[in-house]
């Protein structure tokens, strides 16, 4: 905690500018095209896709630099990663004849669903009940999820099944307003059993240290689980000292780790987690603003840290960060303001979507039952 | 899209593969963030998608899947394909192996090839694990805080000892090597998570039982080397919380940090048989420690003294740790307005 004070003369301050126009291009760019170093994300495409469409939502560009027919070939395109067992596969790289290459996938689910509501797509065709009985099969006797369904060789127990799995399986139950897929208690206490020494959350149980990006899922988990049920929410046990892990985090923009550089994804995952306990007004907003917008590259999209080359997964966490503190909800006048909308921060895209999704759903549930 | 390297012979212009009629990726119309593939990962996808539909099972497969892994390391799909391969061949998991020991140099950030190893070793399942103790205590050296790498040393140890197959003195041996990465570095946060793990988490750990004390000074030590160190005051109110001690009987060893004028000081009793800072502190330590000022706030609420508390987050707020003044002004204004 003992770190210098931020010197507002340094060179940062400076090339504070916020790129608009050059995130808004970014996020088109990359939409239309990945290079071949990105083919280490072949498989979870869906989810490079889910940070260039909600980053353009959050910057208020959708409806302007795309077209409608855009758009509609992209939800086309999501709903050919629907398997027929229920959930989302995360790219079409596995689509054969044999339906057993391609399992849906939980974290493509989630980042699936969420471009569909962004992109305003009637739900009518969403597998409810294909959803529960997926959760169903990747639920395992530890309360954990793996990201596919487990069988005899590969066992749903293991490395994979980590809280950022049970974060997305708790937001789509949220979501579709059907728990039934998820053993809730199991689900709570394998979160529960992430605490770490430190006060905040690791992957998995005993997994030496706490990390920002866990400690995100796992509060986010335990709201969304802890209000479903109604019951005294766990996160409310105990939260001053994974507060404290949380606000200890910050050096200017957060790091995920003590000991670790900042990293611009932290800002969002620690950022968010701090607003998920309520305590968004404790996190130094000028300071992990002047980081982030020193993060930002010439030609739009942000880097892990200054000076590094943009990703969607960095430039997204950037503006959802910003969105905490930034919007158009919390800034205090027009020049501190960076004309990015609210962020719902529990499921991690825009307020009006999230708003949208909830009637979105209420309606696909109510045409079925009639 | 992809430029053709001179060396890449195709799949179809090889005689182990001309049976095969490959499957190409069907993107449909609209493509969303499509990948310009490189030729080699179109040409290896193509085939494998037509091996796994067919479902086979062959030395061809296991070949095909180690290419496509080694241009993406993060496929999910072929991972597991190439683990059900390998077990229904019934090939030698020692050699896979290592040939993972050689892939996670390059690897070290990718699920998959943990998960794998885990899946490996579960399979082999030696009666002595230390081989593999051994080696991942050497991929530590050049990447020390790797996460997966240490979550997957936690795995080793807890698996084989539910298998009973960890032995006192393995875990003793284990103990020392952590000293020696804290001694290398105090402020590896993963070697100090460890540490608890070995003392305080793992079954059996002594600390529970009667080397609580050994442990607080073990940490208190640490303290005073480094007296900035979050991870090290972070295990000491670990250490507090966990046992339900509280703080103020271990004041006397961290007050100099808060740099209160001496005369406010007590004097040490002569009891106190807990390790005190050198005097004088180092030079080249700044002082007040913000993380001692926190410790002796926390102390003084303890205490009942909840003005003074008040003070010291105060302090913290306007003149020792700016970077959080909304949070130490938070503490300030919950201990003064309960």
């Amino acid at each position: 905690m003992a770190d210098p004070d931020p010197d507002p003369t340094t060179s940062r301050q400076r090339q504070s500018t916020f790129k608009r126009n050059g995130h808004i291009n970014y996020f088109l760019r990359c939409l239309r095209a990945l290079p071949t170093a990105a083919q280490g994300s072949d498989s979870n495409r869906i989810t490079a896709a889910f940070f260039c469409i909600s980053g353009l939502d959050l910057l208020g560009a959708l409806e302007d630099k795309t077209t409608r027919e855009q758009r509609h070939g992209w939800i086309e395109w999501i709903w050919s990663l629907q398997a027929p067992t229920g959930g989302f596969r995360g790219s079409t790289f596995m689509t054969t004849p044999n339906d057993k290459t391609s399992p849906a996938h939980i974290p493509s689910t989630y980042t699936a669903l969420m471009s569909l509501a962004i992109l305003r797509a009637p739900l009518d065709r969403l597998d409810l009940p294909g959803l529960i009985k997926f959760f169903k099969s990747c639920q395992a006797n530890d309360g954990s999820f793996s990201p596919v369904p487990g069988d005899d060789i590969y066992p749903n127990e293991g490395f994979q099944s980590d809280v950022r799995i049970s974060y997305c399986a708790s937001v789509i139950s949220d979501i579709i307003g059907d728990f039934s897929g998820i053993d809730i208690d199991l689900a709570k206490s394998f979160i529960g059993r992430c605490k770490t020494w430190e006060g905040a959350y690791a992957s998995r149980p005993g997994v030496v240290e706490a990390q920002g990006g866990t400690t995100y899922c796992s509060l986010a988990t335990l709201s969304i689980l802890d209000r479903h049920t109604q019951t005294q929410p766990e996160c409310q046990i105990l939260p001053q000292e994974t507060l404290r892990w949380l606000i200890s985090r910050q050096i200017g923009g957060f790091q995920g780790r003590p000991g670790k550089l900042e990293d611009v994804c932290y800002s969002f995952w620690c950022g968010g987690a701090i607003s998920i306990l309520g305590h968004s007004n404790l996190i130094n907003r000028d300071a992990d603003r002047t980081f982030l917008l020193s993060a930002q590259f010439p030609l739009g999209g942000f880097g892990k840290e200054p000076e590094d080359y943009p990703d969607p997964f960095h430039s997204y966490l950037a503006l959802a960060a910003l969105s905490l503190t930034h919007s158009e909800l919390n800034a205090k006048d027009d020049n501190d303001g960076l004309g990015l909308k609210a962020l719902d921060v529990t499921w991690n895209v825009s307020l009006e979507t999230a708003q949208w999704l909830k009637d979105e759903i209420s309606r696909v549930k109510g045409v079925s039952q009639s | 899209m992809s430029v053709a390297t001179s060396s890449y012979i195709p799949l179809a212009e090889r005689n182990l593969w001309n049976d095969v009629k490959p499957i190409a990726q069907d993107d449909g119309p609209n493509p969303v963030v499509p990948i310009m593939y490189s030729e080699e990962y179109r040409d290896a996808m193509d085939y494998f998608r037509a091996i796994a539909a067919a479902e086979e099972r062959s030395e061809r497969a296991l070949e095909l899947t180690e290419t496509i892994i080694r241009m993406n390391p993060a496929h999910y799909t072929v991972w597991q394909y190439r683990m059900t391969t390998l077990l229904e061949l019934k090939k030698d998991l020692e050699e896979e192996l290592q040939l993972m020991n050689e892939f996670a140099i390059q690897n070290l950030k990718s699920y998959q090839v943990w998960h794998h190893r885990l899946l490996l070793l579960t399979h082999i399942s030696p009666q002595d694990p230390s081989f593999e103790i051994e080696y991942i205590h050497q991929s530590l050296l050049p990447d020390p805080k790797n996460y997966h790498t240490w979550a997957y040393l936690h795995w080793l140890y807890s698996h084989f000892y539910t298998l009973g197959r960890i032995s006192e003195k393995q875990w003793q041996d284990e103990l020392r090597w952590c000293e020696e990465m804290l001694r290398v570095d105090g402020r590896n946060n993963s070697a100090w998570g460890w540490r608890w793990y070995l003392r305080v988490a793992r079954p059996g750990a002594e600390t529970a039982k009667d080397g609580l004390k050994d442990e607080l000074n073990y940490v208190l030590k640490s303290i005073h080397l480094i007296p900035h160190n979050v991870s090290a005051w972070n295990y000491l109110r670990g250490l507090l919380r966990h046992f339900k001690l509280p703080l103020t009987p271990l004041l006397f060893a961290i007050l100099p940090y808060t740099a209160r004028p001496s005369s406010t000081l007590p004097e040490i009793p002569q009891d106190f048989d807990f390790a005190t800072p050198s005097v004088p502190l180092p030079n080249d330590t700044p002082l007040p420690v913000p993380l001692a000022l926190e410790y002796l706030a926390d102390a003084l609420i303890e205490q009942g003294s909840n003005a003074e508390a008040g003070e010291v987050f105060s302090e913290l707020s306007t003149q020792y740790d700016k970077m959080r003044a909304g949070y130490w002004e938070y503490r300030r204004r919950e201990c003064v307005e309960e």
